[in-house]
């Protein structure tokens, strides 16, 4: 569901947002409906993994790779899917991360709100 | 308390990581703001094959216009009227070079530092305080008082901008993802600056500084010796013995008195071969078709995107091809229906330093004639990224802008500027050079072409001129002060009138030749003339061996077709090989040569003296000569703490041939007198063993195209957006003049007649993206020496046209 979530949102909001939005769809959907840590980090990983590589193949397979080719000598990497690897690991881990720690922050405010309580 | 803090360090992460790799540091881009598909540089990928029916409409336009872009993506305009026809171009030329246009005109107004951050402060103060800004200004009051003009540069700009307005962040070149800032909207004094830009690389180079330290360091007598105002060798533009049927002004007479010089601590350099170009036209006397052909190649520093832009432009009047500079409306060099015409610089000397006497250090006042005069300032003030605003106080005289009181440290292109010296500068002028273009792009005769040519200032240029008419002309073109011989071959004294320009050359009088005798016209940079012309426009041009070389081909040619003329496009044949190379061998005692140097010694002895890409000789001549020439001067002209420069290859030819017991060849740091023979021998050897600890054994790997390295980079050398080394021969003093990175930037040839057929062909291709099909797709053919058919469509839907694509804009 989280993995679900993060795609389709993802995917439409980038059309017109930035990137980052990734980072705040991920913090709020774990934050939500995060069920373990373990799922937080790894379901917006796999989602933006997958997203990003899809979306990047789209761009660059009609290209023959010319540009990727370029970006990867210009960062003085040997083959062009080396760039397709960083930017998608990259961006997977952020959303990874981010929805870990919206995991995380749900859990401090929950147990923040009981010891109110 | 503790899930407090838990709490804001979840929210905390997530937020450090947005900033983190959505913020550039030092060189990196934004990470993950580049990297990302959605908007990164992945969306700048374009599809490799075009869709063939594809369509784009928008508004903006008096008329309808309509675009086709045939196969290598060369937009074809036909408008209804001027207007629409330079808003168009705008639009197109924006479409392909965007970036490329808006980082030149920053580069210009010395504006880097607003994207780059604080290195490229020193450049930008040097920009502005050469006066870059004030000319394009000055510039762009002449452009907007012609009606035409007028249109020209608001149209164009508008189209510019019409396109900047329809892009999305997504959209923008991949540059921009990469530097990390934003196009910004055109304005008329971009295309100022971009003709500016054209003058500092074409009309900046200056002399006068080392010039003025040699006089003073070995007096009149050596310096007229070893610089003097006519070359040993030489074979002007205009052919020599070409009668002047007009009546001279009279030439301001040279105030006696010589300025005392300053020093500064820099070093002097090797004064590289000008930056050169070819042109020339045959008549139908000396081609099959009985037609004149006419041929251009302007030599330039390569780059990607390319120099150029390939357009043509069809609208009531007009129907012209060629290429344009992006940001500049019109077509710099091309061919219409009736008339070709090509460019290469004339080296003029239209800059000048005065040295000024201020009365304080507050630069308020000096001395002119005997009493105060008043300075004037502009304050500068550069935006810097990442730091606070510099503001900079340039000083003006009535000459120009007082360039430095103090000079940056590391800032190469500053080292021929004399501190506490003003400039005058031809490109500080109010001019119209637009107006040229839009009269050439028109031209239907010679007449059209001689008054096209009236509009012009700088930089000044060879246009050469073939019509179907049968008429050919070429003409040294450009604003010219009125000088007294050798005015300003020394840094003159800036407090005495009699100083100053006192007036100009009429355009009428420039030198100029219509259809001479030997049935061709051609420049390649040299002379512009033979003594007996009556006015002064410089005392020393580019070495005459390029011209030489087309002079020699094209006397002798008969039967000439366009195939003919582009071979020679690509000759390498070096005539400073053949002037010095018999004698030079001459010297080599081949008894004291190692085996390496033996074997290229034998090699050198069998060369044809072409410097084709896998000659090993031409390597070592190459490397010999330069090393040769350097042993002979530099002892002499290094001086710590004085700058100067060497004397010209020419000069230094006339030494080795005629007057080999010339002090100059003894090295004074050593005890012993070394004579000529020494220095060949030694420099020869010196070739041979650099050459071998670089690449070996002899054998291929010392080929010339493999030593020479020839590519064409990104102009903000990028890596991986530069050309791949191309292995091709071509030398600077050859016809195919080309070096590491600088060379034939354009080549075209045109035949003339009922219609016209051009062909030519640049290092690169119609788009600025790296990531597009069209970005590097003709850099093979041009390699190859090879053209392309330039196709004049007659109309949109024209048949024998390869269109691909087609752009609609409606009113």
């Amino acid at each position: 569901m989280v993995f679900l979530i993060i795609l389709i949102a993802s995917f439409l909001l980038q059309l017109v947002l930035p990137w980052w939005l990734i980072v705040i769809i991920a913090f709020i959907t774990c934050g939500l409906i995060g069920k373990t840590g373990k799922v937080s980090f790894w379901q917006p990983f796999l989602a933006i993994a997958l997203l990003w590589t899809a979306m990047a193949l789209f761009k660059s397979l009609p290209n023959q790779n010319l540009l990727a080719s370029r970006v990867a000598s210009m960062l003085g990497l040997q083959l062009w899917w080396w760039i397709l690897v960083i930017s998608s690991v990259l961006g997977a881990v952020v959303a990874g991360i981010s929805g870990y720690f919206g995991y995380q922050f749900r859990k401090a405010v929950i147990v923040v709100k009981k010891s109110n309580a | 308390m503790r899930k407090k803090i838990k709490a804001l360090v979840c929210l905390f992460v997530p937020l450090l990581l947005i900033f983190a790799l959505n913020t550039k540091f030092g060189n990196l881009p934004p990470l993950l703001k580049f990297l990302n598909p959605f908007t990164g540089f992945w969306q700048n990928a374009e599809h490799t094959i075009i869709n063939t029916s594809s369509q784009l409409v928008l508004k903006g336009t008096f008329k309808n216009v309509e675009v086709a872009f045939d196969d290598r993506m060369i937009p074809h305009i036909f408008a209804e009227n001027d207007h629409d026809v330079y808003f168009a171009q705008g639009y197109v030329t924006a479409m392909h070079r965007l970036w490329q246009m808006d980082f030149q005109t920053r580069y210009a107004a010395g504006r880097l530092s607003e994207v780059v951050g604080k290195k490229a402060l020193e450049l930008d103060r040097y920009q502005r305080r050469m006066g870059m800004v004030y000319g394009a200004e000055n510039s762009l009051q002449g452009m907007m008082a012609d009606p035409k003009s007028r249109e020209m540069i608001n149209a164009y700009t508008d189209g510019i901008n019409s396109y900047i307005h329809s892009l999305s962040k997504s959209q923008y070149p991949v540059e921009y993802k990469l530097l990390d800032f934003s196009p910004e909207d055109w304005t008329p004094l971009k295309c100022a600056l971009l003709l500016k830009q054209m003058s500092a690389v074409l009309a900046m180079g200056s002399t006068e500084f080392y010039m003025t330290n040699i006089l003073n360091k070995f007096g009149p007598e050596i310096t007229a010796n070893l610089f003097p105002d006519y070359p040993f060798r030489e074979d002007p533009i205009i052919p020599a013995g070409t009668k002047w049927n007009f009546k001279p002004l009279p030439v301001p007479l040279p105030p006696p008195a010589l300025t005392e010089p300053r020093s500064a601590d820099i070093k002097t350099k090797t004064l590289e071969d000008g930056i050169g170009s070819n042109n020339w036209a045959i008549s139908g006397a000396k081609t099959a078709s009985g037609y004149p052909i006419l041929a251009n190649d302007p030599h330039l520093n390569l780059t990607l995107p390319s120099i150029w832009y390939q357009i043509q432009l069809h609208a009531p009047g007009l129907n012209a091809y060629g290429v344009s500079l992006p940001g500049a409306p019109g077509i710099i060099i091309g061919f219409n229906d009736h008339v070709a015409w090509g460019v290469t610089n004339v080296a003029a000397d239209i800059l000048d330093y005065y040295q000024i006497s201020f009365k304080d250090q507050s630069h308020k006042e000096y001395k002119y004639d005997g009493k105060w005069k008043k300075t004037t300032t502009r304050m500068e003030t550069i935006k810097i990224r990442g730091a606070a605003d510099e503001t900079d106080t340039v000083v003006y005289t009535h000459h120009g802008p007082v360039v430095y009181f103090r000079k940056p440290e590391h800032l190469s292109m500053a080292d021929n500027i004399p501190t506490g010296n003003a400039l005058r500068w031809i490109a500080h002028e109010r001019s119209n050079e637009l107006m040229t273009f839009y009269g050439l792009n028109r031209a239907k005769n010679y007449s059209d072409y001689r008054r096209a040519l009236t509009h012009y200032t700088a930089p000044a240029q060879n246009f050469v001129f073939a019509s179907a008419d049968n008429d050919i002309a070429i003409t040294a073109n450009g604003k010219f002060p009125l000088k007294w011989k050798d005015q300003g071959k020394f840094i003159l004294d800036g407090s005495a009138s009699s100083n100053d320009w006192q007036g100009w050359i009429p355009a009428d009088q420039n030198p100029t030749v219509k259809n001479p005798p030997r049935n061709f016209v051609s420049s390649a940079n040299q002379s512009s003339t033979d003594q007996t012309y009556p006015y002064y426009i410089n005392w020393e041009f580019s070495s005459y061996e390029r011209g030489k070389r087309i002079n020699d081909k094209l006397g002798t040619m008969k039967n000439a077709t366009v195939d003919t003329i582009r071979v020679m496009q690509s000759d390498s044949y070096s005539i400073l090989a053949q002037n010095i190379l018999p004698t030079l061998l001459a010297k080599i005692d081949s008894v004291n040569l190692n085996a390496t140097q033996k074997e290229a010694y034998n090699i050198t002895r069998q060369w044809d003296k072409f410097f084709s890409a896998k000659t090993i000789a031409g390597s070592v001549f190459d490397l010999w000569t330069s090393r040769l020439f350097y042993a002979i001067w530099n002892d002499e002209f290094t001086i710590e703490g004085v700058p100067m420069r060497y004397p010209s290859k020419d000069r230094t030819v006339q030494l080795i041939l005629n007057e080999q017991g010339s002090r100059w060849f003894d090295n004074i740091n050593t005890p012993v007198k070394e004579n000529l023979n020494d220095l060949v021998m030694q420099s020869f050897q010196f070739a041979c063993d650099s050459l071998e600890r670089k690449y070996g054994p002899i054998g291929k790997r010392w080929g010339w195209a493999n030593v020479k390295k020839s590519h064409v980079p990104h102009l903000a050398n990028i890596p991986g957006f530069g050309s791949e080394t191309l292995l091709i021969g071509g030398a600077k003093s050859a016809i195919n003049a080309l070096s590491e990175a600088n060379g034939p930037s354009w080549r075209m040839v045109v035949e003339l007649g009922k219609t016209p057929s051009g062909h030519g062909v640049y290092p690169g291709g119609q788009s600025g993206n790296p990531g597009s099909p069209f970005y590097d797709n003709m850099i093979s053919t041009w390699a190859n020496g090879k053209l392309f058919d330039l196709y004049l469509m007659s109309a949109p839907n024209d048949k024998k046209a390869k269109v691909i694509s087609r752009l609609i804009i409606t009113k």
